[in-house]
């Protein structure tokens, strides 16, 4: 895709219609994409996976590639596309809310063909009650309050002010506001020094729009800011030509007096979904290209210096993810269906042969499945009754808003919230199968999830304060049941401490399942060294070959 | 028609305690247990059990078990019918041992209408119950027809399960499918199975053993009330008699606690623990 990002400057915007909105929301994606590793830097937990900037630039991505195409003038129309390709590529919790605000949204826009000021206030409130609804016990000082309030300053103006500009002006105001106040409602802001994720992500979307309201580029703020994100190939269906995918090219061009617009425009010509951003002496370049040389020889053409020189081979990279996706598609079993979020081939493979699971989604530890992810796999499957087991806590919402979506199957989660839970689980369901109905099952599957302890070893992804410990970027930490309980200089230091804590001699069985990054011989030392502090327990090794983590371990 | 004396002969997989043996003066063909490059007869004096279960956990290769030469069993069925007019024999399951076989092949040699062989489908105090059903029928009846309903009694009504420590062993014996199968298994189980008719069956795959006895309490409950229990350990005495407090008032008062005999051990492995119940 390509965008524009820029608009003439107008003072007043008394009505907006499809055409309007879909510019806006590609302005909102653009910003947010040039913000998203801002948003993950906020993530409370330092760990490396499920980035809330990340989820909610992935959704909004998906939500824009919905009506990339679409050339319709009525409002409603635009915006119920919109909403339903935020539902089904929402990845994450946030992204799921987010995908839930845009679908309130699109309700109150119903056969309505143009946006005006009354409207925009009901649709900013028939969204935020959606969105609260997405959550079963809605937290304040999150994106909740955040869109809430936000929305109430839209309501109070919109009565007088007929000017969408000033309305999205005051919306951004008081987001910003109720931002600032979410450490003050929600203690473990306040603990890590953080304001709250979703909601920073959710106001760069709006504040995206308002940018191009107002006519002003959508630029880069500070060098140390540029980060952006693999593009999100993982999510296209078919290759953007017949000539395939062609090559992703990011770099920095550094020098004097560039002129941004022009470098868009030459970037434009030599390839699509061009993302240029910067000033005129730093310049981002984000395109896509069948000749990754040409947009190189032309900056250095321009007599730029090429810093930070990144060239992906796109049609490799989505062929090696369909080759993965499809590979162990087949399992069939009769009855109930389970579908487990893994990530890593030892895991897979535990899933699919030893544990009787029909299909797995990729994901979990990288790159959070999104709900169409979910969708996909549900309908490969024959069966009708599948249970969902999404194995980390920030993939719940995605897997239950799939088994919402889907009207044809009965679909259920078990919220399981880490491997071992997922393990766990899935003993539950092969013993009680064929005895069970699904819901009973669901509710066996729980409780298993439930007696087993996890925890997980991974290296901060930033500094950080939190359960009065300091980690610090690159320090291996270890979490105890989701929580932040060790930090340390070596792997296996953190393994023994947090086994240690756990108080590991009142149990009976520990399950080491070993990443990728782990050779066996290392994983067998650790294991005979815990064994000898441990003696009480038995002490289990197995090939888990995930990414990040090096030890996810099981104690029952 | 008038009373007979009927006398009953099995093999040394049933556990009856001895002093239950000697009270219904039951034969006892005994099973032979192969390791450290010898084969000793379970006959309480070639093979010390307890010695056994100390070193099972150490023997490698691992042991293996084998049904008897016929010949020892001819003695065995010679006595029993000088004592008596008729001998009703119950074997280990013919789906798992040559024990049933060899016993069939002594007593060819031996007047038909005098002997009545029947397998057991049954380990352990499976058996074992159904011997002590058919020896307390035939001492109150004389009657080989009601010693056969006796038997058919428990039969209908029993069920032996066992929470094994390891699958390893019972894989290792090669007897039963799934164990045999289960080589690529990525995570170590402790299955809880069941006996019937000859046939193991996997009731229940679980992580950890004290998980694997809260399932054997659970299907003992269910089961209740009990006429008859037995408690069986592989050299699991802690665990046999934590079993039966958390059994509590489900237990008859005469319930047995039993060392599992070596040839079921050799199988099942060390620690496992298992039950024989017959209800109600």
């Amino acid at each position: 895709m390509e965008f524009e990002t820029v608009m003439t400057p107008q003072a007043n915007v008394l009505a907006c219609d499809g055409h309007l909105l879909k510019r806006l929301v590609e302005a909102g994606l653009v910003w947010l994409e040039v913000n998203q590793e801002r948003v993950n830097q906020l993530n409370v937990f330092p760990v490396p996976d499920g980035d809330t900037g990340t989820n909610m630039y992935l959704t909004m991505r998906k939500a824009y590639e919905a009506v990339a195409d679409l050339d319709d003038a009525h409002v409603g129309q635009m915006c119920a596309a919109l909403a339903r390709g935020a539902l089904v590529g929402a990845r994450g919790n946030s992204g799921v809310i987010l995908s839930q605000w845009w679908r309130g949204f699109a309700q109150a826009l119903e056969n309505e063909p143009v946006l005006d000021a009354s409207l925009f206030a009901r649709a900013c409130r028939s969204a935020v009650e959606m969105a609260y609804r997405a959550v079963i016990r809605p937290v304040e000082g999150t994106i909740l309050t955040v869109t809430r309030q936000a929305m109430e300053a839209v309501a109070e103006l919109a009565p007088r002010e007929p000017n969408l500009l000033a309305l999205f002006e005051a919306k951004v105001a008081m987001g910003y506001d109720a931002l600032r106040r979410t450490p003050d409602l929600l203690p473990v802001l306040k603990e890590v020094g953080v304001v709250d994720s979703g909601g920073q992500g959710w106001i760069f979307i709006i504040e995206g729009m308002l940018r191009l309201m107002r006519g002003e580029d959508i630029h880069l703020r500070s060098a140390a800011a540029v980060a952006v994100q693999r593009p999100g190939w993982e999510m296209a269906l078919q290759p953007e030509d017949e000539q395939g995918y062609g090559y992703d090219v990011q770099f920095l061009m550094r020098g004097q007096g560039f002129d941004v617009a022009a470098v868009q425009a030459a970037i434009s010509e030599i390839g699509w979904s061009v993302l240029v951003v910067g000033d005129d002496n730093l310049i981002k370049v984000h395109v896509h290209v069948h000749d990754p040389g040409a947009p190189l020889s032309y900056a250095i053409r321009l007599g730029a210096v090429l810093d930070d020189v990144v060239i992906e081979n796109m049609q490799l990279q989505y062929e090696r993810y369909v080759q993965e996706r499809h590979r162990h598609e087949a399992r069939p079993v009769d009855g109930v269906a389970v579908i487990a979020v893994t990530a890593g081939e030892g895991l897979r493979r535990l899933f699919l042969q030893d544990l009787g699971a029909a299909s797995v989604v990729s994901g979990g530890q990288t790159m959070n499945p999104s709900t169409e992810d979910f969708l996909a796999t549900i309908q490969s499957l024959p069966n009708t009754e599948i249970i969902l087991l999404p194995n980390n806590p920030n993939i719940t919402m995605a897997a239950e808003q799939a088994a919402a979506l889907c009207a044809d199957k009965r679909v259920r989660v078990v919220p399981t919230r880490s491997i071992p839970q997922g393990i766990s689980a899935m003993f539950a369901y092969l013993n009680d199968r064929d005895s069970l109905s699904q819901p009973e099952l669901v509710e066996a599957m729980a409780a298993a999830a439930r007696m087993v302890r996890t925890a997980e070893v991974t290296t901060a992804t930033r500094a950080a304060r939190l359960n009065g410990m300091t980690v610090g970027a690159g320090q291996i930490i270890g979490l105890l049941d989701d929580r932040l309980a060790a930090a340390g200089s070596s792997v296996e230091a953190v393994v023994r401490d947090l086994l240690r804590q756990m108080g590991t001699d009142k149990y009976e069985l520990v399950t080491l399942y070993y990443g990728i990054d782990v050779t066996q011989a290392e994983a067998e030392s650790l294991s005979q060294a815990l064994q000898a502090e441990f003696d009480a327990v038995e002490i289990h090794l197995v090939s888990g070959g995930q990414p990040l983590y090096p030890y996810i371990i099981g104690v029952e | 028609m008038s009373f007979k004396t009927i006398r009953l002969v099995t093999d040394s997989t049933c556990d009856i305690p001895a002093a239950l043996t000697a009270k219904w003066r039951i034969g006892i063909v005994p099973a032979f247990v192969n390791y450290g490059g010898g084969s000793y007869a379970d006959d309480g004096a070639a093979l010390d059990r307890q010695a056994f279960y100390e070193q099972l956990p150490h023997l490698r290769p691992y042991p293996t078990t084998a049904a008897p030469p016929p010949a020892l069993a001819e003695p065995v069925l010679r006595q029993a019918l000088a004592e008596a007019d008729h001998v009703v024999i119950l074997t280990a399951p013919a789906k798992l041992s040559g024990l049933h076989n060899a016993i069939r092949l002594a007593s060819a040699d031996f007047p038909a209408d005098r002997v009545t062989l029947l397998d057991s489908g049954m380990v352990s105090m499976g058996l074992g119950w159904q011997v002590v059903a058919a020896a307390e029928a035939a001492e109150a009846t004389g009657d080989l027809a009601e010693v056969l309903a006796a038997i058919n009694r428990v039969r209908a009504r029993q069920k032996v399960y066992a929470a094994l420590f390891s699958i390893e062993y019972l894989r290792r014996s090669g007897r039963v499918g799934w164990a045999a199968a289960s080589v690529g298994d990525l995570l170590q189980i402790k299955p809880v199975v069941s006996v019937a008719e000859g046939v193991v069956s996997q009731i229940a795959r679980v992580r950890t053993f004290s998980r694997a006895v809260d399932k054997l309490v659970e299907l003992t409950q269910a089961e209740a009330p009990l006429v008859r229990l037995a408690v069986l350990h592989a050299n699991n005495l802690d665990g046999a008699q934590a079993l039966r407090e958390r059994l509590g008032d489900l237990m008859p008062s005469d319930t047995l606690t039993v060392l599992a005999n070596p040839a079921l051990g050799a199988h099942i492995g060390p620690g496992s623990l298992g039950v024989a119940v017959v209800r109600e």
